[in-house]
């Protein structure tokens, strides 16, 4: 139940901070509107937006968490049920995202298989969830947090696809999915995408699970 | 400060005192203080401060009196030996404590002495260098700052650390309110925490400190942004909390309400 309880009042407090909530929204459009005349460049800068506005939204909402953390664990409250509590409402929030943009790309874009365009936008949004918690956990300061994610996403922006760099990058799934999506090709790079988020995703929530367990861990005291 | 006799008397009322004679004493501190040519609140500090200070002197052969007092209950907190180092540095050394049920222990010493730290060893958020702990497993904390979340409202957090202790919303919600009022504090439905006076602030985290109902109260200033009736209110909750059998340990660097506590710990004569 902790869990569900962290889940709705994590969403409920993202839809109260409405300007960081408008700014989000708007990130990925503005990516998307840049390239909107090539449909390839657009998806995939649409898809690289929402995952880094959903990154760094968690990775906001983790930092302001971070007072209230010991003293839920002091309360009771395990560290699985707090993270995965927040992990869910972001995600959540990123899948409603990528849900609404797909939307959009469906009706202004013409995309060769669509339902992979969905998958490309879900894949990001999912993935970005537990990456900015990560770097959240990592990162106890929101200016170090976000600057790291900038990093990682230009870094994704700029790498060439089919070199070593780009796939060591967290959202190299959603650009391997959205190259199905727009150009067709082997569904194989759909196996690989997912393949690809399915391991990021492992990873991301499994170090941030693995650092809030150090920082949150209680002295187990003998009773007197 | 032309208002000093007034706040003095309304404080007096506050503490209990018949009207009558709170006026007559607002009346002859004021005359002492016309008799010296100097200004009340140079010479007895803050009003409210001295009235507090006036009703304890003049009820203290009351205290002789059987007041209800219970027994001290089983030990809640042991501290033998702790110590707490940061690489080279030593914070504290050879800190020994017990504090039964039924008792309140102060913790006071001046700034950077470690109190704070104490108190987090205390609760098991930071680990000593040495020395033992021993604790009762239903632990509350209250931090000198912090400690809550900024967007959500009261009743949300009664809600989120009620879940934390295994409670259901609505007996969360209720609890939380109830506590509340009981430091003549009633939370507003749509109010969130950051936009809460830091006095309110601190209420909220004593109700979150308490919701579960602990065995031990670990407080770390938490009378911070407190206004004068909310401070006295807190020390009478300290009390009632003692009298209910529950064991407080209590952060602070005011030293004139250690006349009532059970243990005082010097952490700054060590």
């Amino acid at each position: 139940m902790t869990t569900l309880v962290v889940a709705t009042l994590s969403a409920r407090e993202v839809r109260r901070r409405w300007a960081a909530l408008a700014l989000v929204i708007a990130l990925p459009f503005w990516f998307y509107l840049v390239r909107r005349d090539a449909t390839g460049q657009s998806m995939r800068m649409l898809t690289l937006g929402i995952g880094w506005a959903i990154s760094t939204l968690t990775l906001f909402v983790v930092n302001a968490s971070r007072g209230v953390d010991p003293r839920l664990r002091l309360t009771g409250a395990s560290v699985v049920s707090i993270i995965g509590g927040r992990l869910l409402a972001m995600t959540g929030v990123g899948v409603a995202l990528a849900a609404g943009y797909w939307l959009l790309a469906w009706l202004d874009q013409d995309v060769l298989h669509p339902w992979a365009a969905a998958l490309m936008m879900l894949v990001s949004a999912v993935v970005a969830a537990p990456l900015g918690s990560l770097i959240g956990a990592l990162l106890p300061r929101e200016l170090e947090g976000a600057l790291a994610l900038l990093s990682v996403v230009a870094v994704q922006m700029l790498a060439d696809p089919a070199g070593l760099t780009a796939k060591l990058m967290p959202f190299w799934s959603a650009r391997e999915i959205g190259t199905y999506a727009v150009d067709g090709g082997s569904a194989e790079m759909v196996l690989h995408g997912l393949a690809h988020a399915g391991l990021t995703w492992l990873i991301c929530a499994g170090g941030t699970l693995a650092v809030f367990q150090w920082r949150l861990r209680l002295a187990r005291y003998p009773e007197p | 400060m032309t208002d000093w006799p007034q706040a003095f008397e309304a404080e007096l009322l506050r503490l209990g005192v018949q009207p009558g004679r709170a006026r007559r004493l607002a009346d002859e501190t004021a005359q002492q203080a016309a008799e010296t040519a100097g200004v009340p609140a140079e010479i007895f500090g803050p009003a409210h401060l001295y009235a507090r200070h006036l009703v304890a002197e003049l009820s203290a052969p009351a205290a002789l009196s059987p007041r209800t007092r219970y027994e001290p209950g089983p030990v809640m907190l042991s501290l033998t030996g702790v110590s707490k180092r940061y690489r080279r540095q030593t914070v504290f050394t050879g800190v020994d404590l017990t504090v039964r049920g039924g008792e309140v222990a102060a913790i006071v010493g001046a700034n950077g002495c470690g109190k704070s730290t104490l108190l987090r060893i205390c609760a098991g958020l930071t680990r000593p260098s040495g020395g033992t702990v021993k604790r009762t497993r239903r632990v509350g904390f209250v931090p000198q700052d912090g400690g809550t979340a900024g967007w959500l409202t009261a009743e949300e957090h009664f809600t989120l650390f009620g879940a934390a202790a295994g409670m259901v919303p609505g007996r969360a919600r209720s609890t939380g309110v109830h506590l509340a009022t009981r430091l003549a504090w009633r939370p507003g439905r749509q109010q969130r925490a950051q936009q809460m006076s830091g006095g309110t602030r601190q209420k909220l985290n004593l109700v979150l400190g308490e919701l579960h109902a602990p065995d031990l109260l670990l407080l770390d200033e938490p009378y911070q942004g407190f206004d004068q009736g909310t401070y006295v209110d807190f020390w009478q909750q300290v009390f009632a909390w003692r009298d209910a059998g529950r064991a407080v340990v209590v952060v602070t660097h005011l030293l004139h309400d250690l006349q009532n506590v059970d243990h005082v710990l010097d952490l700054g004569e060590r």
